[in-house]
């Protein structure tokens, strides 16, 4: 991100799932593993729970990128709870794409609590995949900042 | 309609306490029900011009009345509708005597379903029609920056009447997520792009039956039914499910589901 002034850069949001993503992710922060500070995340008990309303909503609102990452298949606390999610996704993901919204812009992944390394590498990817697409064209010209 | 006065009359002979239908009216279709036999509705009940979606009608004498049996016409995408409402617990086609109905070729061509006659068919003739993806393909072979452009143009003359949603026969909830100030934000016309119209598609994936209803109602004459129709391709595509196809499978966006069926995901 060489170059590039703070606001020029993209924002993620990360819905990241109680029991394994968001424990994932603090495995990589204890473990002081680099990836960029682009990404906001938002904790959730179950990848389950998020209706893709809350997806739209965070395009709406200005987020270039949306990452959704939960235990994986079989895994699951709530034990079918990521099931729906996947189910969801693929509607959710074809229906931006038919909108003209990148498909890249969206993604799943299953992260555990014990793959800290996993988590960074996640970020460090969907961040330089939604940085090469830029700035979100769904992004609001007002709420840039 | 001859045909229709003379299996009104039948039905509510047989069993059926009352038959819901269309009647011409002045040269207006409006719905009626008919609980008699010797009702003078008979004789100018008609299938219309214009389609009704009876189904609130049916939905909301149910309840009133969960005993009775009430017949009524069906056309194709009628019949699926049914059935996809059946399955969401709003109709119980136990009670419900359905009379099916066949679109005419030039019906079916205009229209553009992929099934234009119900399972049984009392009048007309069953038609084969192809499914009418022209306008789909046509988008997908845009680049997406070219496709959210055409989108947006045309949802640009959105008035936001809501005429799509409350004509929809799938449509049903009492709270809709169209009304709500968080993800619609009220009093902005014409609604945000994509939000308004990218939740009523989230919504209609697996339910949405093909009636076309939306389009036809829409008065800034915005290609919703391609949208739509998108997402039945969607959900056929990724989840193996066509709304209203089967009378007890149901979608798989209803409950948890099972590993094999997330098989799709890359």
């Amino acid at each position: 991100m060489e170059g590039m002034s703070v606001s020029e850069e993209v924002r993620i949001l990360a819905f990241l799932c109680n029991w394994c993503s968001y424990a994932g992710a603090d495995l990589a922060g204890v473990s002081r593993l680099q990836y960029p500070a682009n990404v906001l995340d938002v904790r959730v008990m179950c990848t389950g729970t998020i209706s893709t309303y809350f997806v739209v909503k965070a395009f709406q609102e200005g987020m270039d990128g949306v990452l959704i990452a939960g235990c994986h298949i079989g895994d699951c606390h709530y034990l079918k709870g990521n099931y729906m999610t996947a189910k969801r996704f693929q509607v959710l993901r074809d229906a931006l794409k038919f909108l003209g919204l990148e498909e890249g812009r969206l993604r799943l992944e299953w992260v555990s609590a014990a793959e800290g390394e996993k988590y960074a590498e996640v970020i460090r990817s969907f961040s330089d995949e939604v940085q090469a697409l830029g700035p979100s064209p769904l992004r609001k010209k007002d709420k840039t900042a | 309609m001859s045909g229709l006065e003379q299996i009104i009359r039948e039905k509510l002979a047989n069993g059926s306490d009352a038959f819901l239908c269309l009647k011409n009216q002045a040269g207006v279709s409006v719905p009626v029900l008919i609980t008699s036999p010797d009702s003078e509705d008979i004789e100018v009940a008609e299938l219309g011009e214009v389609r009704y979606p009876l189904g609130k009608i049916l939905i909301a004498l149910q309840k009133e009345h969960p005993d009775t049996r009430l017949a009524v016409v069906v056309r194709g995408c009628d019949e699926r509708a049914f059935i996809e409402l059946s399955k969401l617990e709003q109709l119980d086609l136990d009670k419900l005597v359905m009379i099916g109905v066949a679109c005419t070729p030039e019906e079916a061509e205009a229209c553009g379903c992929a099934k234009p006659y119900p399972e049984d068919v009392t009048l007309g003739e069953k038609v084969e029609n192809p499914r009418g993806l022209e306008t789909i393909e046509r988008l997908e072979s845009m680049s997406d920056s070219e496709r959210m452009q055409w989108w947006k143009e045309e949802f640009s003359r959105c008035i936001k009447c809501y005429g799509c949603r409350n004509i929809c026969p799938m449509c049903f909830c009492k709270d809709c997520s169209l009304e709500n100030p968080h993800l619609v934000e009220p009093g902005v016309i014409p609604p945000e792009f994509p939000s308004f119209h990218i939740i009523r598609a989230l919504d209609m994936a697996g339910r949405c039956i093909d009636c076309g209803l939306c389009e036809e109602s829409c008065p800034a004459e915005i290609p919703l039914r391609s949208l739509y129709r998108k997402m039945q391709e969607i959900m056929a595509d990724k989840l193996d499910y066509r709304a209203g196809e089967s009378r007890d499978e149901k979608s798989p966006l209803s409950f948890l589901g099972e590993e094999a069926e997330i098989k799709n995901l890359e």
